[in-house]
Order: C-alpha cells, then sequence, then structure tokens
C-alpha cells in the first residue's frame, strides 16, 4: 500500500512535470514568505529571552505627561536609584547606567596604542549590579569588583581587541577622551544581537562622581538621562512594586507631573516608549505573511481541482473495482500533506537562503536562528501539516464523489458552473491584491524619492560638522581665522544644533497671542555665521549682526512662526520665553530643521555668544576635495584644542540615517518584496485556472481542431474572461490604493501620478495575456487525436 | 440470484419527464449468461448500471439474492463490489499510471488479499491471459484486444459471482472481439454468471439468453 503510494506520486509528477513545477512554486514561495517573517517575528518577540532573570528585569522609566501626547521615555533621573527604590522589600538589585556623553548615537573617543583616536559609541556609566541583574559571560577578571572603584573600565571582547590586539587587557590603562586615564578591571563578551541593551564598554559609577564633580546628581529629579534598571526578587508583584514606587514619589513636589513606572524586559524592545508602534508594524507583517500564504493554498486547491480532472478517470475506475469513498479521499489527502511537506522542507532552504534578503530589505542586521529553533520549526510543521489537511480536504471531497457512471462517460462537470465561478472570484481577488501592492509598492517608491530630493530649504551639499565638548574657551573668530587660512574651507559656524541633529524645544507667547495661547517651538543658538553658512534665506529683515550689539537680546524666526503669530509686519514685533521678551530682527525662508517626513516646525533662533565653551556643534561647508578638508579641519581643531579629540561627520550620512528615510526607504522595499511575491502567486492562480477550463475544454478544443478551427476562437475566449477579471482587480486595487495613499503619514507627499496606475495595470494584464498565451500555445501544438482517443 | 421488480428510471427535466427505463421487469438465475441488445438510446447501459449498483433506479424493487440493494451504504455497496461483481467496458477503462500487473493487483489491494496470495493470485491470471510477458507494460503499450483482456482479468480476479460486460467487443476487431467472447464463455462454463451488453448478434449468441430492450421496455426475453 505505501509503495503504491509512492509510486502513485512519482508517476503522477513524471505525467505532469510542468503542473509539478507550478505547483511547487507556489508552495514553495508561499511557505517560504511565511517561514520568513515567522522567523522575523519569532526574532523581535525573544529579545533578551537568554538573560536568565528575564522574567524579573524592569526598567523605571519616565511617563511625561506635561508633553502632548504624553511622552512615555525610556530614561529617568538618577534621584529614582537613590530615592524611591533603594529601600523597597521585593527589590533585588537596582541599577543606574547613564549612557557615556548622554543621547543617542553618541560616545567616547579612546585612544589607540598608535596614538591615533578611536571613536566609539554606546558606552555606559554602570554600576557593578549590572553582572547580577544581566546575563553577562566575563571573559578576563573579576565581576563582583570590576565596577566599584573610581577610574575602572569593563571592556567588550570586540573593544578589547581593537585597543589590546595582544590580548591579557585586565589591568592595563586606557584613556577616554585624551584626558582621563582608566584601569581595565574585565573584560566581557560581546552582547548578543538580540539584546536591547547593548554596550560596548562600561565605565564605573564611581567614576562618574569624579568626572561629574560629586554625587548631587543623586538628588536631581529634572535630569531625566538615566537608565534605571530594577531586578525584582522572585515572586514579587511588578504592581505592587509599581504602586509602592509611585506612592514613594507624590512626595517629590516640584516634579509631579512626570511619573516613575515600571517597564518589563519582554517589552523593551518590542514596545521601548510603551506604545503599540511595534507591534502594529509586526501585526501588518504576520497579516501580509498568512495572506500570502493563504493565497497560495488556495492555488494549490485550484490546481489540484485542475489536476484531479484529469485524474477523474482513473479515480472512476478505482470505484466501480472497489475502492471506497473514504480510501480515495484519505490518499488523496495523504498526496497532498506529503506534497506540503516537501514544500516546506525547500522552503525552510529557500527561507534560510533569503535572510540576508530580508536583512537588506529591513534595513536590519538580524541573525535569523532556524535550526535549532524548535519552537519556530514545529510551528511551521504544523502550519504546513494544516495547510496539507485544509487545501487536501476540498478537492478530496471533490473527487472522491465523483459519480463513476458520469466520470467514465467523461461528464463530471455538467453541473459544476458554481465551482467555476468561485474559482474565477478567487483568481480574481488575487489579482486585485497584486495590483493593490503594484500599486503601493510604486506610490512608495516615487514617495521615497520624493524625500530623498525634495529641496531643504539650505544647501545641504559640502557640509561636514563635529560635536565639540571641550574644558577651555576660545573666541570663535580665531577658529575661523585658522580655518579660513586654507581655500578647502570655505564657510564655518557653530550652533546648538544642526538640521537633522538635536532639537531644542520650549513654549513661546507672542505679541497679539490671546490669553494663556502658548505655542510649542523648537529653537536653536547661533553664532552669526548659521545662516550664510547652511545659505539660508532671508525672507525679511536681516540675519544676526555685530554691528549690533543688542542682537544677543534679539531672535529670528521662520516662515512657519510668522504665519502662527499672525503677523503681518515681524521685524520689531515681540516674543516671550521664560519670562524674557526678544524682538524679532528677521525672518527666514522656510527650510526643513527635521526629516521631511515631519511638517516644519515654528523655529527660533537666538544669538549665540561669539565663544566656543563647553559643548556645541561646529559645521564648515568645504569646496573640492571631502577628504582633504576632512583633514585639514581636523588637524586645526586639534592644533587649537589639544586636549580633546574631534570626528567630522559628513551631513549626508546624518541624512540618510534619518530615521523617516531609512523607515520609507524599507517600507519600499517591503512592500515591493510583497507586490513581486503576490504577483508571482495570482500568476500561478491564473494559470492553474485557465488550466482548468482548458482540461474540462480538452475534447471541445480537439473537436473543433479536427474540424479545421483556429485557436483564435479559444484565445479570444480567455482572453475575454480574464479581461474581466483584471477589470474587477482595477475596481477594487486603485481605489484602495488611493486611500493608502491618503492615510499614508507623512506631512509633504508627491501629488498621486496616474502612470503610477497605468504601469501597475499594464504589468498585470502584460502578464496575464503571457499566461494565456502559454496555454494558448500548448493548445495549438498539440495533436487534436490526443484529447480525442478515449472517446 | 437477480431481481428486478417493476424498475423505472426517468429524468425530470423543466418541462417533461423522460423515461429511460419503464417497468422492467427481470429475474436473473445463478450460472446464466445474459446479452442484452438493443438500438442506441434504449436504456442497456442504464439497466446494467442499476444492476451494478453505480446507478439508482427512480422506481421499482431490485433484490440480490432476496436482499433489497436499494438505497445501501457506501460501505456495502463497496462490500459488493470489492467481493460479488466485475465489470469490464467498451472503452476498457484501465488505469493508465498503472502496470498491467498493477492493474490486475489493485482490486485484491482493495479487498485486502495478502501480499504473496495477491502475487499467486494475479501471476495465475496472467498465466491463463498469456500475458506474463507483458506484465510489465503500460496499457496504451497494448493493442485493443490485449487491453480488454486485461479489463477482463482485473474484473475476475477477485473472483466475483456476477461480471458486468458493457459492449466489451465495441472497440475491438471481430477476431480480437471473437477471442474476448471465448474468454466469456470459458468464464460461464467455470460457472460465472454473466450479463453483457452487445450491438454483435453474433456475439450476442454466445449467452444462453437475450433481452432485448426498446424505449427502456423489455420487448424479448428469449432463453436458449
Ligand atoms: N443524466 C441524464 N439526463 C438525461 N438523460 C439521460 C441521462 N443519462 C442518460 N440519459 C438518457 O438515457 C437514455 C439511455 O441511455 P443509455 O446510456 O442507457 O443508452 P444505451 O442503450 O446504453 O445506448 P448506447 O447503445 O448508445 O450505449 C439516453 O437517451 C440518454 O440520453
Ligand atoms: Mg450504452
Amino acid at each position: 500500500m505505501i509503495k503504491h503510494f509512492f509510486i502513485n506520486i512519482l508517476r503522477n509528477i513524471r505525467q505532469n512535470k510542468v503542473f509539478t513545477l507550478i505547483n511547487y512554486a507556489n508552495l514553495v514561495i508561499g511557505f517560504a514568505v511565511f517561514i520568513l517573517f515567522s522567523a522575523l517575528i519569532s526574532h523581535e518577540l525573544n529579545y533578551d529571552k537568554f538573560n536568565v532573570n528575564y522574567d524579573d528585569i524592569y526598567r523605571v522609566q519616565t511617563r511625561q505627561e506635561d508633553s502632548h501626547p504624553t511622552n512615555f521615555c525610556t530614561y529617568s533621573p538618577a534621584a529614582y536609584r537613590y530615592h524611591l527604590m533603594a529601600d523597597l522589600p521585593e527589590i533585588e538589585k537596582v541599577l543606574l547606567m547613564r549612557e557615556v556623553s548622554g543621547g543617542a548615537n553618541s560616545g567616547q573617543f579612546f585612544t589607540l596604542p598608535d596614538g591615533s583616536q578611536l571613536y566609539e559609541k554606546d558606552g555606559y556609566w554602570s554600576e557593578n549590579s549590572i553582572f547580577e541583574i544581566f546575563t553577562i559571560v566575563i571573559k578576563e577578571g573579576n565581576k563582583a569588583t570590576a565596577l566599584t572603584e573610581p577610574n575602572t573600565i569593563v571592556l567588550s571582547e570586540t573593544l578589547s581587541e581593537k585597543l589590546f590586539p595582544e590580548g591579557n587587557a585586565v589591568g592595563k590603562q586606557v584613556t577616554i577622551g585624551k584626558r582621563v586615564p582608566l584601569t581595565v578591571t574585565a573584560v566581557y563578551a560581546d552582547f548578543p544581537k538580540d539584546s536591547n541593551l547593548r554596550p560596548t564598554y562600561l565605565v564605573s559609577m564611581p567614576t562618574y562622581d569624579v568626572l561629574s564633580g560629586g554625587s548631587e546628581y543623586r538628588d536631581n529629579w529634572t535630569s531625566i538621562t538615566f537608565d534605571n534598571y530594577v531586578l525584582l526578587k522572585k515572586g514579587a508583584d511588578p504592581k505592587l512594586v509599581d504602586a509602592k514606587i509611585k506612592d514613594a514619589f507624590k512626595n517629590v513636589k516640584d516634579y509631579e507631573k512626570s511619573t516613575p513606572y515600571l517597564h518589563p524586559l519582554s517589552k523593551l524592545h518590542i514596545s521601548p516608549n510603551s506604545q503599540p508602534d511595534m507591534i502594529v508594524g509586526l501585526g501588518i507583517l504576520s497579516f501580509a505573511a498568512l495572506l500570502i500564504l493563504i493565497l497560495s493554498s488556495v492555488n494549490y486547491i485550484n490546481l489540484s481541482l485542475a489536476n484531479s480532472t484529469q485524474r477523474s478517470k482513473e479515480i472512476g475506475i478505482k470505484k466501480v473495482i472497489g475502492s471506497s469513498k473514504k480510501l480515495i479521499a484519505s490518499q488523496f489527502i495523504a498526496e497532498t500533506i506529503f506534497h506540503t511537506l516537501i514544500a516546506t522542507i525547500i522552503a525552510l532552504c529557500v527561507a534560510y537562503l533569503s535572510f540576508p534578503m530580508l536583512n537588506h530589505i529591513l534595513n536590519k542586521n538580524i541573525d535569523f536562528i532556524l535550526w535549532g529553533n524548535w519552537q519556530l520549526l514545529g510551528f511551521v510543521g504544523f502550519v504546513s501539516l494544516l495547510v496539507g489537511v485544509l487545501s487536501g480536504l476540498y478537492p478530496s471531497l471533490v473527487i472522491s464523489s465523483y459519480n463513476p457512471v458520469k466520470v467514465l462517460k467523461g461528464k463530471i462537470f455538467s453541473n459544476n458552473n458554481n465551482s467555476i465561478s468561485i474559482k474565477k472570484i478567487l483568481v480574481a481577488t488575487q489579482f486585485s491584491i497584486s495590483l493593490f501592492m503594484l500599486i503601493v509598492s510604486l506610490i512608495l517608491f516615487n514617495h521615497v524619492n520624493f524625500i530623498l530630493n525634495k529641496d531643504l530649504g539650505f544647501d545641504s551639499k559640502n557640509i561636514l560638522y563635529t560635536e565639540i565638548n571641550i574644558s577651555d574657551k576660545t573666541p570663535f573668530e580665531t577658529v575661523k581665522t585658522r580655518m579660513l587660512q586654507h581655500p578647502e574651507i570655505a564657510d564655518i559656524s557653530f550652533s546648538s544644533t544642526i538640521p537633522f541633529v538635536g532639537n531644542i524645544g520650549g513654549y513661546v507667547t507672542w505679541e497679539g497671542a490671546a490669553q494663556n495661547e502658548k505655542e510649542m517651538i523648537s529653537r536653536n543658538y547661533v553664532n552669526y555665521d548659521f545662516i550664510p553658512t547652511y545659505n539660508l534665506k532671508m525672507a525679511y529683515g536681516r540675519n544676526f549682526s555685530k554691528e549690533y550689539p543688542a542682537d544677543n537680546q534679539a531672535c529670528i524666526i521662520n516662515e512657519t512662526a510668522l504665519k502662527v503669530f499672525g503677523w503681518t509686519d515681524p521685524i520689531g514685533k515681540r516674543i516671550t520665553m521664560y519670562g524674557k521678551s526678544y524682538p524679532v530682527i528677521g525672518v527666514v525662508k522656510d527650510f526643513h530643521p527635521f526629516s521631511v517626513h515631519n511638517p516644519i516646525p515654528t523655529y527660533i533662533m537666538f544669538l549665540k555668544d561669539n565663544v566656543i565653551s563647553g559643548s556645541t556643534l561646529l559645521t564648515l561647508r568645504f569646496t573640492g576635495d571631502e577628504q582633504k578638508a576632512r583633514y585639514l579641519a581636523t588637524s586645526e581643531l586639534e592644533n587649537i584644542f589639544p586636549n580633546d579629540p574631534f570626528e567630522f561627520k559628513d551631513f549626508g550620512v546624518a541624512f540618510y540615517l534619518d530615521f523617516a528615510i531609512s523607515f520609507w526607504q524599507s517600507m519600499k522595499r517591503m512592500f515591493m518584496f510583497f507586490a513581486v511575491v503576490t504577483l508571482v502567486i495570482s500568476t500561478i492562480g491564473l494559470f492553474g485556472l485557465i488550466l482548468f477550463t482548458i482540461k474540462r475544454r480538452t475534447k471541445e478544443i480537439g473537436v473543433r481542431k479536427v474540424l479545421g478551427s483556429s485557436v483564435r476562437s479559444i484565445y479570444w475566449q480567455l482572453s475575454s474572461e480574464v479581461i474581466a477579471m483584471l477589470g474587477f482587480a482595477i475596481l477594487v486595487g486603485c481605489p484602495s490604493a488611493i486611500y493608502i495613499y491618503n492615510t499614508m503619514p507623512g506631512a509633504y507627499k508627491e501629488p498621486l501620478s496616474i502612470m503610477v496606475f497605468i504601469v501597475s495595470v499594464v504589468l498585470v494584464a502584460i502578464i496575464a495575456v503571457l499566461t494565456i498565451s502559454y496555454h494558448v500555445v500548448k493548445i495549438a501544438i498539440s495533436n487534436p487525436v490526443e484529447a480525442l482517443r478515449y472517446e | 440470484m437477480i431481481h428486478l421488480t417493476n424498475i423505472d428510471k426517468y429524468y425530470d427535466s423543466k418541462f417533461q419527464r423522460t423515461f429511460v427505463l419503464k417497468a422492467v421487469n427481470l429475474e436473473v438465475k445463478e450460472g446464466e449468461f445474459v446479452s442484452i441488445m438493443g438500438p442506441s438510446g434504449s436504456g442497456k447501459s442504464t439497466l446494467l448500471n442499476i444492476i451494478g449498483l453505480l446507478d439508482q433506479p427512480s422506481a421499482g424493487e431490485y433484490t440480490l439474492y432476496d436482499k433489497t440493494v436499494l438505497d445501501l451504504k457506501e460501505k456495502v455497496k463497496v462490500d459488493y463490489h470489492r467481493n460479488f461483481m466485475g465489470f469490464i467496458f467498451q472503452a476498457y477503462h484501465l488505469i493508465e499510471e498503472m502496470t498491467v500487473y498493477e492493474n490486475i493487483e489493485t482490486p485484491l489491494i482493495y479487498k485486502g488479499v495478502k501480499g504473496r496470495e495477491r502475487e499467486a493470485m494475479v501471476a495465475d491470471l496472467l498465466d491463463r491471459f498469456n500475458m506474463v510477458a507483458k506484465k510489465d507494460l503500460f496499457p496504451q503499450q497494448l493493442s485493443g484486444g490485449q487491453q480488454q483482456l486485461v479489463g477482463i482479468a482485473r474484473a475476475i480476479v477477485g473472483k466475483p459471482k456476477l461480471l458486468l460486460a458493457d459492449e466489451p467487443t465495441g472497440n475491438l476487431h471481430s477476431s480480437q472481439g471473437e477471442m474476448i467472447m471465448e474468454t466469456l464463455k470459458a468464464l460461464h462454463e467455470e460457472g460465472m454468471t454473466i450479463i453483457q451488453v452487445t450491438h454483435n448478434e453474433k456475439f450476442a449468441g454466445y449467452g444462453t439468453r437475450i433481452i432485448r430492450l426498446e424505449d427502456g421496455i423489455i420487448r424479448k426475453d428469449e432463453k436458449y
């Protein structure tokens, strides 16, 4: 029996090579996409699970109700650690950390053995309890005391190899920021890629005390720049702890608008800000992947039915000679399951090989784990079994209830018109979905180009910038004169923020504002050279000028601000910020201080003291060779500030790293991917439908050919059916794509182009015509006698 | 053995009822060799299908060995097909994906006959029909007469009591047809009950009884 089963399958495959190929392509694509996204989702959901204390680790975050909408900030003040949590009996361990230099993507300079500077991001000040809370593998050193003393640092393995290629880092000295010497006390294995926290090095908190000039920060409630982690005792109720912390917090009066709350480790990756964004994103992805799986299962059902008409005679005979309905049905289901399992195995390999592509699409670098992820493999196996059973069920019922008398007369389909129209609807739906996907991906394609090419309102070419953080004061003019000696450097300025890097918020009122009317603004402190360096254009008034000493009490606004304030004659009007009033001396034309995705904010510039001190951003515009300009600028700065390291960055990089840009780019790639996949799948669907129609009419077609009729009439008949389906797809697909365009977030969108629709429809039509043509050509070259042989 | 009483078979269309069989009464005893004749469309195949439990009469009584066999459960019907009757068709209806050997073997698999015994039974029939050399060929590789021989072998391999043949020689040359009829005759002489439909007077003569159908009514019933 088993032997017969397999012989039967093999012969079926051999007889229908094209059919088998298409069927497998269909299933493999469906499963591979499904596996790919299951792996992705499983990866996202399994973040941080390597931690032994996974269930008991929480980050204490800050809920800021004074911003609109309420902001859930992942950072918190150090005071939480010392004043709220230290004494709670449910808490096993507390951990205070702070990103070195503060703010995302910043870091610290290390002096390499050859004297050059290495800029290393993602370093943290940390307490030693990090080793007791998180699961960290120590390669060298003693983790009990690694971060307990001042002036000690613990390195990740990668960083240690960079700094001490010869090994044995423990006990050696490193220097950060050219001035702070630290002793390496331990080396740990790099955090896994699926860890939310991935420090490259840890500097002891006592060092922070020394560098920040004491321990006052411990009592500070307003500097929300720290990370507070807690490890709860086994069995402690996090809700109770949360309540207790909030309760203790009630006594802190001047800060009551921002409250602490516990956020579990399991949510730190998928919902760091307590927002559902990522969960919604994952939901949409799983929905799309599931949709593709369903589409390909539907195809599989259609193809099986088409194939079964060919096998109907065999089944009729089997019934007459004593096979039962149950036997036929179960054999058919067994065959289906066999095929789906084989397809799943192929799909697993395909998915495995396509992970790099998925990484590219998502702009990520995820290590997908397939082999050994038994949970995932089990799930995939279960789904494939389910698909096998479900998609085998209907055809098997249809097939096993064929009336042998009719089947043997060649009459199975006499009253099956219903199932044909269901099939047509299914295929038409598939076409609608793929047309929709195509249009949306083209819209996104245009949108990304639009964002990338949109006029930013300032000159973004040839710009280099660097963060500087210096201890001594230096007049800006000194720096400027030295820099401008070089013909490669055209302009230089400094400011608190620059476009796309940094933001300082605030509230203002203005002349003519209603009582209690406030406006949230974005402000910047700039020097005289900022506006010329970025080539900002003045709409009214003038730039800050040294000829007007009172300018340090004045401000320049942008056109959006002008509109918001409702002024017609802005020069000399006043705004008030935090109780201080500033006259407006100029209005700049609107430019994009943030990503093009966002609307241009109300933007106000104030004049900075023309002296460089503390932390600021230095911008220069170069002409000619970038490398040379970068080298000259760096060496000049190093001469002026011998005690400080610098790193010039290309503005273009900041622009492409911008979240909105990379988000839209991965959206575009994602939709293109889905468009291609659904297009392939619906082509297979159409192929199956036509195959089915033709199989039913083999005899008719054969007779016609014997009678001398051309294949043209068959071609037209098939085409008219497909044109009707295409019409349906256009009616459904285009409006839904327009809907997506309208709801698409983003302050600036390119108007919808009719070309997008034309291109998509034509592409789908071409594919449909090619599919029909394949079948018609096959008929045209086939021998009509074959079709008539058994009649 | 077979008892048909007042069998009607009709099809209803929108405006009228078309009778294919009308008040058919028929008794077939064990060991008879019945030939059914009649013009095209007179209901011969329909009658044979009803006897073979492949079709249901619209009205009337049908008993096999005094047991009614109308409205049987699927399971019982399958049982009759496995153990009681065999079919031969004009178009042979062999399974094209299977070799000669496998075609003959299949009914035995359904019947649940075990490996060794099955082999012996198939080998026996291949021997009897001189097909041993052809056992690994596929149906398309055989002549019509040879295909029909395989069809007969498949029909009788399960040792049925009743053999139903719908124009078994309809697609064959007369010499090949004769060979098939000789085979049926031999089976009859071994005691098998056979009912065949044929258009050929000469082949009808191989039987012991000829029934003539016209417009669904039995016009003549002659025994020899
Ligand atoms: N499903 C059906 N609906 C309506 N009429 C039917 C149906 N099936 C068969 N018939 C009619 O029943 C009649 C008898 O058919 P049957 O196949 O029994 O004839 P036959 O005597 O075997 O003819 P032939 O010698 O050509 O094989 C025919 O007129 C046919 O048109
Ligand atoms: Mg007939």
